[in-house]
C-alpha cells in the first residue's frame, strides 16, 4: 500500500464576488500517493494554475479539504513546505535574471536548507554544467527550463508542481526537458503534478485529471492507466 | 485603426502612465516657468531701479529744515532738473506709496512716455501721482527732491547728498541674482532628466508595439514621426497649463517678492514683468523635444554605450576631469559654467555606473546567494532608474548648495548689517560743525555706566605704496576704538588687533585691498597720509562684503594733524539715555537746528525682514524641485519595481515569508534613494564651492566665506530615507496583487539583469 | 493756431492721469473728452479785455502764449525762433477763484513749454512740462510774465518792453543752447475774427484770439558754443478756448507773415474730410485790420517733403496778394511728445517777406 501524499476532497474555488463570481473549480476530489505522478489536463482557463496555486498554499480554497503530507491546508506551514518540500516549475521565468544559473540553483538549495555543494552536480545531471556561470538571458529557453529543473531537484522535494514546464519550447527540446523531468522524478522518488494540455506529455504520468470535462461532471474522474 | 492610433492605444491601456507623463511635464513646466518668471522679474526690477534713480542724489536744505514744494519750485526756477518724491505711509495700509510727478521727471530721461513713470503705470504700486499721494491720510509723509547733479549749480542754501534710504546692498544683490540664474539653469537640467526618464519608461513599455509595427512594414522613420506628433500633442496639452500654473505660482509669491526686491535692491518698485509666454514655451518645447527625441540624432552605437554602457564610466571620468580642470582654471564665467555643466554631466553619468559597478563587486563578494541576489537587484534598480536617480541626486545637490549659499548669504548679510549698522543711530556731522567738540561732549556725558556706546567716524583719503606705485585708498578712522567694532569678525589678524589699532600701532585693511594686493596680517604697509609717509603694520583683514574700493581702517586719535576729513559722523548706541537728549545737546553745541540722524535699528529690522523673505522664497523653490524629483523617483520606482514583482513573488513561491520579502524590497528602495543622497553630498558641496568660491569671484572679484552645514546633510539623508520608505510602501500594496510574468523579450535580451 | 499741440497735451494728460492704457484717439477726444462740461466756451460777441487777457483763463480748457521770430544774425544769415507756452486744464476754475494750495501738488492744469531755433538747415528743439499752481509754471497779466522753470517771458519797466530767456543744458557743456532776447512791442493788439472771436469751423466753434504783430527783436542766440547777435521781427499770439477741433478735423496749417510792404497777414485752414475751413486777418501797414472770411482767401499746398507740404500758394484777391510760401531746406519737426512742423518761410510772388508756418496732423 502506497502512502498517500495528497488528499483533495470537495475542493472549490471561484473568483470575483457575488453575482459576478466565476466558479473555476467546484467539488474537486482526488488523491496522490507518494512518488506518484498526476497530469492536470484542460484548456486554458480551466483552473489548472489555480489548482496548483492552492496545492502550494499560494491561494486558499473556498471550500473543501486539502491534506498534504498529512497536514490540513488550514494549518499547514505552507512557507516551510514550499521552501523545502514542494518545488514549483513555471512555463518560464523561473530564474532570477540577476543571478547565474549556478547561483539560482544555490539560492534555491539554500532556501531549502540543502547543501549548496551539490548544486553543480544537478546542473551536470541536466547537461548544462558547462553553462553554470552564464546568466539566464545568455542561454536558450530549453537550457533555462533545465536550470529550473536543477533548482527544483537541488531542493530534494517531495512534490513537484509543474505548470506547463515545456509549454514554450519546441517539440524536440520539450521532449528532452520532459525526459529529464520524468527520469529524475523516478530517480528521486518524488511526486509530480503536471499541468499541461499536451496529451502525450500527460500520458507519461501515472494518472490524469481532466479539469475541462470535470466542470460538467459532479466530481473528478481520476483515471488510472 | 491606423498605426498612429495603434501607438496611442498604449495610453488607452495604461492611462495612468499617460497621466503621469503629462503631470510630470506639467509640473516641471510650472516649476521652471515659476523660477524663470521670478528671476526675470528680479532682474527687470534691478535694471529698472538702476535706470530710475540712476543718479541717486537728493537735495537737502543746509538749515536742516524739511523740504517743501517751495524748495522744489525755487530750484526748478533756477534751472535745475529735479523731481519730487513723496513717500507716504498711508494710515490704513502697511505699504508705503510714492508720489511722483511724471511731468517733472521728464527732464531726467528726455523724451519718454509720460503716461507712466519709467514704464511703470501710476497705479499706486507703489507709484502714484504726487497729488493723489499728498491727498492720502498719512501716518508719515516725507518729501524728497531727487536731482540730476549735472543740471546746474546749487545755491548755498542747499546741498546734494546720496539718495539712499535703505541700505545699498550693491553687489551682494547682483551676486545673489547671478546665483539664482545659475540655479534656474540647474532646475532646467533636472526638469529635462525627469521628463526624459518618464518618457523613456513609456517608450520601453511600447518597444514591442514598435517592433510589431516595424514587422508590419511601417518604416522606423514614420514611427518616429508619429512619436514626435504625439510629443507635440502632449506638449500642447501640458505646456500651456504648466506655464499658466508657473505664472500663478510666481505671481502668488511675487506679492512678497515685490517687497523683497524693493528692499533688496533699493529699487522701490517691481517691474510688473510682462507675463511672457514666449520664453518658457520655447524653452520647455525645445527641452521636451531634445530630451525625448535627441536619441535619434545620435548614432545607435554611441547611444547604446552612453548611459549604461561599460564605457560610460570612462566617459564620466573624462568629463569630470575636464570639468574639474575647467573649474580650477576658468578665467571667465562662460568657461566656468561650461565646466560646471561638464562636471554635473560627469557626475550624473558616473553615479549609475559607480553604483552598478559597486553592486556587482559586492554581489560577487557575497557568499550567500540571497545576498548576492539583493546586490544584483540593487544594481539593476540603479541602472534602470538612472535618470530619475540622477535627477534626485542633482536636486539634492542643488538643495544642499542653495542651503549653504543662502545660509552663507544670510550670515553675511547679518554680519554686513552688523558692521554697517553697528550702532543704533548714525549721526552726520553737519558741514562746518566741529566733530571734535561733539566727541568731547559725548566722552563727558555718556558714561560707561549708562550702557551707551559711541564712536566718531572720520573718512578721507590716503595713498598706499603697492609695488612701486602709490595708490589712493579710502581711510576709515574710528575714535575711540571700542565695543562697537571689536567684535567684528576678522579674516586674519595678529594678536590683540583692536588694542593695537587703538594704540595706533597699525592699521586694518579691507578684504578687497588684501585680496587684490595679496596683503596679510603682519605685512608692513607704507602709507602717505596728509603729506607724511609712514609705514604701518597690518593688524588684520576685515570683511568688506563686496565693497570694491580699497580701505584702510585706522585709529582716529592717531591721524596726523593735516589729515583732510571729507566726511564725519558719529555712531551712537545711546543706552539708557535717549537719542533725543543727545541730538538736542549736539544740535545746541553745533548751533545746528536740525541734524541728520539715521535710525539704524529700524533699517536693520527692515533689511532683515526683506532678506528673510528672499531666502525663504529661494529655499521654497529648490525644495519644490526636490519634491518633484522625489515624486518622479517614486513614480518611476513604482512602475519599474512592478515589472520586478514576478521575481519577488517567485521568492514567495520558493517559501519565503511575505514580510521578509517586503523587507528586502524596502531595504532595496531605501538603499537606492540613500545612495542618491550620499552621492549628492559631494556634488552639492562641489556646487556650493563653485558658486561661492569660483562664480562669485569671477563675476564680482570678491568671494563669500564658504561654510558647510552637516546638520542639513543629515536632514537630506533622512528625506531620502522617507522617499525610499514611500516607494517601499507603494510596493507593499503591489505585492498583494497578482504579478505579471515578465515578457519574454526582457528575459532574453538581458534587460532585466 | 496751436490746436494740435494743445489737444495732444490733453491726450497725454488724460492718458497719464486717468490710467495708462487708454489710447485716446484724436477724433474720439474731440467727441468726448473735449466736451465743454464745466468750462466756458468762447462765443461770437465775447470781447477782449486788456491787459487781463495777457494772463491765464482758468475757466477755459486750453490756451497758449506763442512767439515766432524771423531774425538775422550779424552775418546776415536768417534765423527762425519759436517759444510757446501751453496751458491745459483738467478742471475748470472760475477766473477769480483762488488757486489750490501748492502743498497739495494740485493737478488742475498742466503746462508745457516749447522752444526751437532754426538756423542754417538745423533745428534745435526742447520741451518742458510742469504742473500748474505750484509756481513752477504760470502766467501773470500785469506785470506781464509767463514762465516754466527758468524759461520766461517778462515785461520790463515799460509794459511794452519784454524780455525772453530760454536755456537748455549747462553753459559750456555739449548740447547747450539758449536765447536771450529783448522784445519791443510796436502797435496795439490785433483782434482776429469778430472782435477777437476766431471761428474754427463753419458750425461756429472757435477761440478767443489776438496777436501782437509787430515786435522788434534784438538779443543773443547761443548755438553750439557760439553767441550770435541777432535782430529782426517777431509775432506774438494769445489764444484760448475750451473746444477747438470738431470731430473729423484732421489738423491745420497756419501762417503768420511779415510782408516787406509793411503789411501783415495771418491765414489758416483746418482740414476736414469734406473741404477745409479757412480764415485769416489782413493788417495793413497803416494798422487797419480786415478779417478774411473763408471765401476771401485761397490756401493750397504746392509741394512737400515727405508727407509735409513745405511749399504753399496763398491768395487774397481783395488785397492783390498771390504769393508762394516756402520753408528752407531741412527738417523742422518739433519732435516732442506730440510732433508737429514749425518753420520759418520765405515769401515770393506778388509780395516778398518772411514769416512762420505751423503744420499739424501730417503724421510727421
Amino acid at each position: 500500500m502506497e502512502k498517500t501524499l495528497l488528499t483533495v476532497s470537495g475542493l472549490a474555488k471561484s473568483f470575483g464576488r457575488d453575482e459576478a463570481a466565476v466558479s473555476v473549480l467546484a467539488n474537486l476530489t482526488f488523491d496522490l500517493p507518494a512518488g506518484g505522478s498526476l497530469a492536470l489536463m484542460g484548456r486554458s482557463g480551466s483552473g489548472k494554475s489555480t489548482l496548483l496555486n492552492m496545492l502550494c498554499g499560494l491561494e486558499p480554497p473556498d471550500a473543501g479539504e486539502l491534506t498534504l503530507f498529512g497536514q490540513d491546508h488550514r494549518h499547514a506551514d505552507w512557507q516551510r513546505l514550499r521552501r523545502g518540500r514542494i518545488g514549483v516549475v513555471f512555463q518560464e521565468a523561473n530564474l532570477m535574471p540577476t543571478l547565474s544559473l549556478l547561483d539560482n540553483v544555490r539560492l534555491r538549495a539554500s532556501l531549502a536548507g540543502q547543501p549548496e555543494a551539490h548544486c553543480q552536480h544537478w546542473l551536470d545531471v541536466l547537461d548544462i554544467g558547462d553553462l553554470a556561470h552564464r546568466f539566464p538571458d545568455q542561454v536558450s529557453g530549453g537550457q533555462r527550463q533545465r536550470a529550473a529543473l536543477a533548482m527544483v531537484f537541488a531542493m530534494s522535494p517531495d512534490l513537484i508542481l509543474a505548470d506547463e514546464p515545456t509549454g514554450s519550447l519546441d517539440r524536440v527540446t520539450a521532449d528532452e526537458v520532459a525526459d529529464s523531468l520524468f527520469r529524475l522524478q523516478a530517480d528521486t522518488g518524488c511526486a509530480l503534478i503536471l499541468a499541461t494540455h499536451d496529451a502525450e506529455l500527460a500520458s507519461r504520468c501515472q494518472s490524469t485529471l481532466d479539469l475541462a470535462h470535470r466542470t460538467t461532471a459532479q466530481d473528478a474522474a481520476v483515471s488510472k492507466p | 485603426m491606423t498605426p498612429f492610433s495603434a501607438l496611442l492605444s498604449h495610453y488607452r491601456r495604461h492611462p495612468w502612465q499617460g497621466v503621469a507623463l503629462a503631470t510630470l511635464m506639467l509640473l516641471a513646466t510650472a516649476l521652471w516657468t515659476g523660477i524663470h518668471h521670478l528671476t526675470s522679474q528680479a532682474r527687470a526690477s534691478l535694471s529698472q531701479s538702476e535706470q530710475v534713480v540712476e543718479a541717486r542724489y537728493q537735495i537737502q536744505r543746509v538749515d536742516g529744515a524739511a523740504l517743501s514744494v517751495d524748495d522744489f519750485v525755487a530750484l526748478r526756477r533756477q534751472g535745475l532738473c529735479l523731481m519730487p518724491w513723496l513717500e507716504v505711509l498711508p494710515e490704513d495700509e502697511s505699504r508705503r506709496v510714492i508720489g511722483v510727478d511724471p511731468l517733472a521727471a521728464l527732464c531726467f530721461q528726455g523724451q519718454g512716455d509720460v503716461a507712466s513713470f519709467d514704464g511703470q503705470p501710476l497705479r499706486g504700486d507703489p507709484f502714484m501721482d504726487i497729488a493723489d499721494a499728498a491727498a492720502l491720510p498719512a501716518r508719515q509723509a516725507q518729501l524728497f527732491l531727487i536731482v540730476d547733479p549735472d543740471s546746474g549749480a546749487l545755491s548755498d542754501d542747499y546741498r546734494i547728498t546720496d539718495f539712499s534710504l535703505a541700505p545699498d546692498t550693491g553687489q551682494l544683490g547682483d551676486s545673489f541674482l547671478l546665483n539664482l540664474d545659475a540655479l534656474s539653469v540647474l532646475v532646467l537640467l533636472i526638469t529635462g532628466l525627469l521628463l526624459r526618464s518618464v518618457y523613456l519608461l513609456s517608450l520601453s513599455q511600447r518597444r514591442d508595439s514598435f517592433a510589431l509595427l516595424n514587422r508590419f512594414g511601417v518604416p522606423v522613420r514614420r514611427v518616429r514621426g508619429y512619436l514626435v506628433v504625439e510629443l507635440l500633442c502632449l506638449a500642447a496639452v501640458t505646456l500651456i497649463p504648466g506655464i499658466l500654473l508657473g505664472q500663478i505660482l510666481a505671481n502668488a509669491l511675487a506679492g512678497g517678492f515685490a517687497s523683497v526686491m524693493e528692499g533688496l535692491f533699493d529699487s522701490r518698485q517691481l517691474a510688473t514683468a510682462a507675463n511672457t509666454w514666449l520664453v518658457p514655451s520655447v524653452v520647455m518645447m525645445t527641452l521636451l523635444l531634445l530630451v525625448c527625441a535627441a536619441d535619434w540624432l545620435i548614432p545607435d552605437k554611441l547611444r547604446q554605450s552612453a548611459i549604461v554602457g561599460h564605457r560610460s564610466g570612462g566617459l564620466a571620468g573624462m568629463l569630470l576631469v575636464v570639468g574639474a580642470g575647467g573649474l580650477w582654471l576658468a578665467s571667465d564665467l562662460l568657461t566656468l559654467f561650461v565646466a560646471v555643466a561638464l562636471v554635473l554631466a560627469g557626475a550624473g553619468l558616473l553615479m549609475p555606473w559607480c553604483l552598478s559597478a559597486l553592486s556587482s563587486r559586492l554581489a560577487r563578494g557575497c557568499k550567500r546567494p540571497l545576498m548576492r541576489r539583493w546586490w544584483a537587484e540593487y544594481g539593476v534598480l540603479c541602472r534602470r532608474l538612472a535618470l530619475p536617480l540622477v535627477a534626485l541626486q542633482l536636486s539634492l545637490a542643488m538643495v544642499l548648495a542653495v542651503q549653504a549659499l543662502v545660509t552663507t548669504f544670510e550670515a553675511t548679510f547679518d554680519r554686513w548689517l552688523e558692521q554697517r549698522l553697528s550702532a543704533d543711530y548714525y549721526l552726520e556731522v553737519p558741514t562746518g560743525a566741529e566733530g571734535r567738540t561733539a566727541a568731547h561732549w559725548l566722552a563727558q556725558n555718556l558714561p560707561a555706566s549708562s550702557g551707551a556706546l559711541w564712536h566718531r567716524v572720520l573718512r578721507g583719503q590716503a595713498q598706499v605704496q603697492l609695488g612701486d606705485e602709490w595708490q589712493a585708498v579710502d581711510v576709515f578712522a574710528l575714535a575711540p576704538v571700542g565695543a562697537l567694532v571689536t567684535d567684528w569678525e576678522l579674516f586674519e589678524n595678529v594678536e590683540q588687533p583692536w588694542r593695537k589699532l587703538a594704540a595706533g600701532e597699525g592699521v586694518l585693511v579691507n578684504e578687497q585691498l588684501a585680496y587684490r594686493e595679496q596683503l596679510g596680517a603682519g605685512d608692513s604697509l607704507p602709507l602717505k597720509l596728509a603729506g607724511q609717509i609712514i609705514s604701518m603694520p597690518i593688524l588684520g583683514v576685515y570683511p568688506d562684503y563686496g565693497r570694491p574700493a580699497g580701505e584702510v581702517l585706522m585709529a582716529g586719535d592717531h591721524l596726523p594733524d593735516g589729515f583732510a576729513v571729507s566726511f564725519e559722523s558719529f555712531s551712537i548706541s545711546p543706552g539708557s539715555i535717549g537719542i533725543e537728549a543727545i541730538t538736542g545737546a549736539l544740535s545746541e553745541l553745533w548751533q545746528e537746528p536740525s541734524l541728520t540722524v539715521r535710525d539704524n535699528l529700524s533699517i536693520r529690522d527692515l533689511a532683515n525682514r526683506v532678506f528673510d523673505q528672499t531666502f525663504a522664497l529661494t529655499r521654497a523653490m529648490t525644495l519644490l524641485t526636490l519634491a518633484l524629483a522625489a515624486v518622479a523617483l517614486l513614480l518611476m520606482g513604482w512602475v519599474f519595481l512592478a515589472t520586478r514583482l514576478w521575481y519577488f513573488r517567485l521568492l514567495e513561491v520558493w517559501g519565503m515569508a511575505r514580510p521578509a520579502i517586503f523587507l528586502r524590497l524596502l531595504s532595496l528602495a531605501l538603499m537606492v534613494s540613500l545612495s542618491a543622497a550620499i552621492l549628492a553630498l559631494p556634488v552639492g558641496i562641489g556646487l556650493t564651492w563653485v558658486l561661492v568660491q569660483r562664480i562669485n569671484p569671477l563675476a564680482f572679484g570678491w568671494s563669500l566665506p564658504m561654510d558647510l552645514y552637516p546638520g542639513f546633510w543629515l536632514e537630506l539623508l533622512a528625506l531620502a530615507l522617507v522617499i525610499g520608505v514611500c516607494i517601499g510602501l507603494l510596493m507593499h500594496r503591489q505585492l498583494g496583487r497578482p504579478a505579471v510574468r515578465p515578457s519574454v523579450t526582457g528575459t532574453v535580451t538581458g534587460e532585466e539583469r | 493756431m496751436r490746436i494740435r499741440a494743445g489737444m495732444a497735451l490733453a491726450v497725454w494728460l488724460l492718458a497719464g492721469c486717468s490710467g495708462p492704457d487708454e489710447e485716446v484717439g484724436f477724433a474720439g477726444l474731440a467727441d468726448n473728452a473735449q466736451s465743454t462740461d464745466g468750462f466756458e466756451q468762447p462765443a461770437p460777441g465775447d470781447a477782449l479785455t486788456f491787459p487781463q487777457d495777457f494772463g491765464p483763463h482758468p475757466a477755459h480748457r486750453i490756451e497758449w502764449w506763442y512767439l515766432t521770430a524771423n531774425l538775422e544774425t550779424e552775418a546776415g544769415d536768417p534765423l527762425g525762433l519759436q517759444w510757446t507756452q501751453f496751458r491745459q486744464a483738467l478742471e475748470s476754475r472760475a477766473q477769480d477763484a483762488p488757486a489750490p494750495e501748492a502743498s497739495t501738488w494740485p493737478l488742475q492744469a498742466a503746462w508745457m513749454a516749447h522752444a526751437a531755433v532754426s538756423h542754417q538747415g538745423q533745428h534745435w528743439f526742447q520741451e518742458r512740462l510742469a504742473r500748474g499752481d505750484l509756481g513752477q509754471a504760470g502766467a501773470i497779466a500785469e506785470p506781464f510774465q509767463v514762465w516754466l522753470d527758468d524759461w520766461q517771458m517778462t515785461a520790463g519797466d515799460q509794459p511794452d518792453q519784454w524780455h525772453l530767456t530760454v536755456r537748455q543744458g549747462q553753459s559750456g557743456q555739449q548740447g547747450y543752447w539758449a536765447f536771450d532776447l529783448d522784445l519791443s512791442i510796436q502797435g496795439p493788439p490785433v483782434a482776429h475774427g469778430d472782435n477777437g472771436f476766431s471761428a474754427k469751423s463753419a458750425s461756429g466753434e472757435g477761440s478767443m484770439y489776438f496777436s501782437l504783430v509787430g515786435i522788434d527783436v534784438t538779443g543773443t542766440v547761443t548755438l553750439a558754443d557760439e553767441d550770435l547777435n541777432v535782430q529782426g521781427k517777431a509775432w506774438f499770439d494769445r489764444e484760448w478756448s475750451s473746444q477747438f477741433l470738431k470731430a473729423g478735423q484732421q489738423g491745420w496749417d497756419w501762417f503768420a507773415l511779415h510782408l516787406d510792404s509793411g503789411d501783415k497777414l495771418m491765414a489758416f485752414r483746418l482740414r476736414e474730410e469734406s473741404g477745409h475751413f479757412r480764415s485769416g486777418t489782413w493788417i495793413s501797414q497803416s494798422g487797419a485790420v480786415v478779417a478774411l472770411a473763408p471765401d476771401q482767401l485761397q490756401l493750397e499746398p504746392i509741394a512737400g517733403s515727405g508727407p509735409v507740404p513745405t511749399r504753399w500758394r496763398l491768395q487774397v484777391p481783395e488785397q492783390d496778394v498771390d504769393i508762394e510760401l516756402k520753408a528752407p531746406e531741412g527738417d523742422y519737426i518739433n519732435d516732442g511728445l506730440f510732433p508737429y512742423w514749425e518753420s520759418p518761410v520765405s515769401i515770393s510772388g506778388s509780395h516778398s517777406g518772411v514769416g512762420y508756418m505751423e503744420l499739424t496732423g501730417y503724421d510727421n
